[in-house]
């Protein structure tokens, strides 16, 4: 029994040194291991054996089978080496690509990055005409007719009581005439202003626009959105600060700013050397609004904000030129590639 | 506005560098937009005596001077100046000087003669615009005093933001009351004459409607005498950026910047008459103003006239006929209140802003009239050595309502600012403003007023009890609250479906290798005309905007095509792979579409129907597919069937649409499942296209967002079948006229249930086929749900197609 179990082994080794692809190796390892492998024919024959003699021949065997493994394993790396070396692959050759990818623009893709800001903290969305009434976008908002206020935002006018929206705040106000508090909504659109194109200024850009009331909504409140928004929009802890500012139809009203994401609040070209950046306009809802939805005196509070798209999307790439969202030239949109 | 820190410190006193004072006025909402440092100097120049005068023997215009400059030598200076002779008190540039515009100032060989410096004159010194002679130095100062020491200036100036909300901030001594509230310093009122009485004005004032003009205040000076301001006067001016004219006109213009109230002054020996009316025009006139432009003056414009006519556009300007020259001595001096809205309808009708309108369009105020009026008065005896007339007319609206005292609650000021105040630190935040405080009850709960506060003229902003919540909130800090109400209510928000069809639009349609683009809302009307649109389509009207850019014609599109042929021509030009794959989503304004319906304004009807559409389009396509139908066109019909599965919505393809800047025979109309038009495909005219500025071949896919019910429909699981298809080919020869819809509904209806799937994999039209047909290689696959199915169970169905095929179309299998 031992003298076979020998010569299995010396021929099983050999076999295995001598197999020349990984297919043949397969074959020698069933021809050896498989199940009607020559070693589980010797295994397979331990009960025909002395019950004395069983334990050492078993162990001998299991040895064997052992070995044979580590052999066939050796041999399979030598195997995988040897292939590599022969096919002479260059494998920096580029990859075919799967398609030519498109890309998304991105002014959409930062409203919608925003969009889904608010919709994690509970917000809904709702869109308002572009072609807007005079008493909307002005009146109802508490801008007084004939008032120096009206200058603030140059509009385009259509007719008499018609115009281009000069700001998304008219859809706070269609919202609230349809709906009643609690409410938080975002109103993302495109907006318009006669002003001349520069690379700061566009006559038409986008503006996203925040609304939240309730009974008792406080400034507190608008600090905490404000910098929940900008921790998850521009990324990590930033300071903002609320500076005094004149809206007709929030009271108090703030500009807020962000400390510069270039310097970190050092100064520098971006930031025109202050550390800050202004973001967005914003504060608790004036009461001639709520008293123009017909809200009762005094029974909510609330506050709003706006943000120009453009402008966060600039800051966010690094973008010089507001015209260039316009333009459509595929070298600037290639840039977004992924970016949805 | 601009503000001088010179200007600022006779009114108040800082500790603080500007830096600061900028920071702490830009926190407390006087946005601080720029910090600059202004010079008025001229190192080199001094002051020099001319000794003596003798003729440049080689020229006839020039002098030859000797002149003296302190130091003990003198120097020969060349000067062209007619008014040069000796004993004159003039400004020497010397060697080595600098002066305004980069000039420096060498020895010179003129004529043959050595000219060691420069005698100057105003312009050259940017002192005045008198380049005719030399400045003559009055009252002989010292020689050798630097020029600096007489007419310098080193100022800071802060270039502030004022909002609509505070014209009380377009004056010096406004900004001067916030750095008073901001750093607990006191005010220190200008000094002022209150004319004593006696003399007469000898003028009426009459005002026509105390509406238009509640307040008018007239007051005479006599032996006046014009002439240039002082030094002072003249820096305080240049440092905030106006241009000093004379000593009256500057007053006014002083005044104006210091105290917020714009004045006026009259030549009285140029008014008619003796009566001075306040007064609506009337009728259309035109005049020339104090600028020297000729302007009109409509019917409903507030005037200031005279007994022959107007002498003022009230709040605006003045006009030409009656303004302060060199020679006048006797003045009427206007400081008045005009109606905020008259005042701004003509100043934008004639497009003309003065410091002056500015100022009354925001409401002047009311206590200022009468104290700027006093501090001109001052200037003018002080600077311009008129003598006040005692008799003053002063015209107020007798009816005039004194604005009530506000009312405030503690409790709504924590309730919006989320702040714990006490009664005593909301009172003393609002007696730091000026403002005067009674306070009532102690008690702080929802309805009950605590203070009472009383407004001042100045502070016409604070309307109501919220502006006085501004306020607190402004000086106590924005981040000194501390109770909110927390995030909205736990509950789970997300995309309507309108919003989450773009959203999958904007993922699919890039991998699938198309860019998004957004283009412009405006169009041009030769942009419109190039569609060919008939008179009846909904995007043949379109709004205009009445107030363009420049006068260009602009209007709202009403297609979304040429915004995407715009993107497309400066792709392709600027050399992109072709084809160029664009899509856009956007909306477009038709006047005349579908107006939206109950809602709470009446005029809601004027707002034209924005529809939202989405557009694919392939730009410089080249060669076509099967059926001679260009590759582009195929690309976006597979397109088209694909979306529509994809987002789960039922669209058919209709040929031969009707849209006029498609091309004929190459264009669908695509149809929703109750068989309304919601779409187009097509290629665009070739005219069309060349219309639009575009060499190329462009394939256009549209779709009306809006219209589409775009609800997805409930996924339900099917069991599918597991038993493996049965395939096969037919070829099939199919005459012209027959088209590949008919096979393939000719084909399904004769298979019924079984058919998995139908290709046509090939259409061949060349040489070996009978006249007049093609021949179509369709591939199918069987598939049955109970069993595998046998070759016996195809063959019968196949023979059922081919004889459905036969019946019908005459179409048959090919040899």
């Amino acid at each position: 029994m031992h003298e076979a179990i020998a010569r299995l082994r010396a021929e099983g080794l050999a076999r295995i040194d001598q197999a020349a692809t990984n297919e043949a190796l397969e074959a020698v390892r069933l021809a050896l291991l498989g199940r009607k492998g020559e070693l589980t024919r010797l295994l397979r024959g331990l009960v025909d054996l002395e019950p004395a003699q069983r334990p050492a021949v078993g162990a001998a065997l299991n040895e064997l089978k052992l070995e044979f493994g580590a052999a066939l394993g050796r041999r399979q790396s030598e195997l995988a080496e040897h292939h590599t070396a022969a096919a002479v692959c260059d494998l920096t050759l580029p990859g075919l690509p799967p398609v030519v990818l498109g890309t998304a623009h991105p002014l959409p893709s930062v409203l919608e990055e925003i969009c889904d800001i608010f919709y994690g903290m509970g917000y809904d969305r709702d869109e308002g005409p572009e072609v807007e009434l005079e008493y909307y976008n002005f009146t109802a908002l508490n801008f007084p007719p004939d008032h120096p206020a009206r200058d603030l935002q140059d509009t385009f006018f259509l007719g008499t009581d018609i115009l281009l929206r000069t700001q998304t705040s008219p859809v706070q106000v269609r919202t609230m005439e349809r709906r009643s508090p609690p409410l938080a909504y975002v109103f993302p659109g495109r907006v318009y202003r006669n002003e001349n194109a520069d690379a700061s200024h566009s006559s038409e850009f986008f503006q996203i626009e925040g609304l939240r009331v309730d009974r008792d909504i406080s400034l507190v409140d608008l600090r905490e959105t404000v910098a929940a928004f900008v921790g998850s929009f521009f990324g990590g802890e930033r300071p903002t600060r609320f500076r005094p500012h004149y809206f007709p139809f929030t009271e108090p009203s703030v500009e807020v700013d962000m400390q510069c994401m270039k310097c970190g609040g050092r100064g520098c070209g971006i930031c025109g050397q202050s550390g800050w950046l202004e973001i967005m306009g914003a504060g608790m809802v004036h009461p001639n609004v709520f008293k123009a939805v017909g809200y009762p005196d005094d029974a909510y509070t609330g506050f709003a904000f706006g943000m120009g798209i453009d402008r966060l999307a600039m800051l966010k790439y690094g973008i010089d030129d507001i015209r260039l969202f316009y333009e459509n030239d595929l070298r600037f949109l290639r840039q977004f590639r992924g970016v949805l | 506005m601009k503000i001088s820190l010179q200007w600022l410190r006779e009114l108040v006193a800082w500790e603080d560098s500007p830096a600061d004072l900028a920071a702490r006025l830009t926190a407390a909402g006087l946005n601080v937009e720029g910090l600059s440092e202004f010079a008025l100097t001229w190192p080199g120049v001094k002051v020099a005596r001319v000794l003596e005068c003798n003729r440049h023997p080689n020229a006839d215009k020039l002098t030859l001077c000797k002149v003296d400059d302190g130091s003990g030598k003198t120097y020969q200076i060349v000067c062209g100046a007619p008014n040069v002779r000796a004993g004159l008190h003039v400004l020497l540039a010397t060697v080595g000087a600098e002066l305004p515009g980069g000039v420096r100032i060498e020895a010179a060989n003129i004529r043959g003669i050595e000219s060691r410096g420069m005698i100057c004159s105003g312009a050259e010194l940017g002192l005045s615009d008198d380049e005719a002679g030399i400045m003559e130095l009055a009252d002989a100062p010292a020689a050798g005093t630097p020029a600096d020491e007489l007419f310098g200036c080193r100022d800071t100036v802060l270039d502030i933001e004022v909002t609509p909300n505070r014209p009380d901030w377009l004056s010096h001594l406004g900004v001067a009351r916030e750095v008073a509230a901001l750093y607990g310093t006191k005010l220190q009122p200008p000094r002022v004459l209150k004319p004593t009485p006696g003399g007469t004005l000898g003028w009426k004032v009459e005002v026509e409607d105390f509406h238009d003009c509640p307040r008018y205040i007239a007051h005479g000076a006599d032996n006046v005498a014009v002439g240039p301001s002082p030094a002072w006067l003249q820096n305080r001016l240049r440092a905030i950026g106006q241009r000093p004219i004379n000593n009256v006109v500057d007053i006014t213009n002083f005044v104006l910047f210091e105290l917020g109230q714009p004045l006026h002054a009259f030549d009285r020996d140029l008014l008619g008459g003796d009566v001075i009316t306040v007064r609506r025009a009337g009728r259309k006139q035109t005049v020339t103003m104090l600028d020297d432009v000729s302007r009109q003056i409509v019917a409903d414009d507030l005037i200031i006239a005279d007994g022959d006519g107007p002498v003022a556009l009230a709040g605006v300007m003045g006009l030409a006929s009656s303004q302060v020259t060199a020679g006048t001595t006797r003045l009427l001096l206007e400081s008045a209140f005009f109606c905020p809205s008259l005042i701004r309808q003509s100043s934008r009708r004639l497009g003309l802003v003065s410091e002056s309108s500015y100022r009354f369009e925001r409401e002047a105020d009311w206590s200022m009239v009468r104290f700027a009026a006093h501090r001109a008065l001052y200037l003018l005896q002080e600077l311009a050595g008129a003598t006040i007339i005692g008799d003053a007319i002063d015209r107020a609206d007798p009816d005039r309502q004194v604005p009530p005292d506000l009312a405030l609650r503690v409790h709504q000021v924590n309730r919006i600012l989320g702040t714990d105040l006490s009664l005593e630190q909301t009172a003393d935040v609002l007696r730091a403003l000026g403002l005067k405080v009674q306070p009532l009850s102690s008690q702080i709960e929802a309805k009950t007023v605590n203070l009472m506060v009383q407004v001042p003229t100045f502070r016409r902003d604070l309307k109501l009890e919220v502006d006085l919540i501004e306020e607190i909130a402004r000086l106590h800090g924005y981040d000194r609250g501390t109770r909110g109400c927390g995030s909205p209510a736990l509950t789970c928000r997300r995309r309507q479906r309108r919003d989450e069809v773009n959203r999958l639009l904007r993922i699919w349609l890039p991998a699938l290798g198309y860019h998004e683009i957004v283009s412009s809302s405006f169009s041009g009307r030769h942009q419109l005309a190039a569609l060919q649109l008939t008179a009846g389509d909904l995007r043949s009207e379109c709004l205009q905007v009445l107030n363009p850019h420049h006068g260009r014609e602009t209007l709202l599109r009403t297609s979304l095509v040429p915004g995407f042929v715009d993107a497309a021509r400066r792709n392709l030009h600027a050399g992109a792979q072709r084809p160029v794959r664009l899509f856009q989503l956007g909306r477009v304004f038709w006047p005349a579409g579908r107006k939206t319906a109950g809602t709470r304004h009446a005029q809601e009807h004027l707002l034209p129907e924005e529809p939202r559409l989405l557009q694919i389009g392939i730009a410089g396509g080249e060669g076509a597919g099967y059926g001679g139908i260009p590759l582009e066109l195929l690309e976006l019909k597979g397109l088209a069937t694909e979306l529509a599965a994809l987002l789960g919505i039922p669209l058919s393809l209709r040929p031969a649409g009707r849209e006029p800047f498609l091309a004929d025979g190459l264009q669908w109309e695509i149809l929703d499942s109750s068989g309304e038009i919601c779409g187009s495909l097509g290629r665009l005219k070739p005219e069309t296209a060349a219309a639009l500025d575009v060499d190329a071949n462009i394939a256009l896919l549209e779709l009306r967002l809006d219209r589409l019910d775009c609800t997805r429909p409930a996924i339900h699981y099917e069991q599918f079948s597991r038993f493996p298809a049965a395939k096969r080919d037919l070829s099939l020869l199919v005459p012209s006229g027959v088209t590949f819809q008919q096979v393939e509904e000719t084909i399904r209806g004769a298979v019924g249930n079984g058919l998995a799937h139908l290709e046509l994999f090939d259409i061949y039209t060349g040489t070996g086929l009978p006249a007049g047909t093609c021949a179509y290689g369709i591939r199918l696959k069987f598939r049955s749900q109970h069993g595998s199915l046998t070759g016996t169970i195809v063959d019968e169905t196949i023979q059922r197609i081919l004889r459905d095929l036969a019946s019908a179309l005459q179409v048959y299998p090919r040899a």
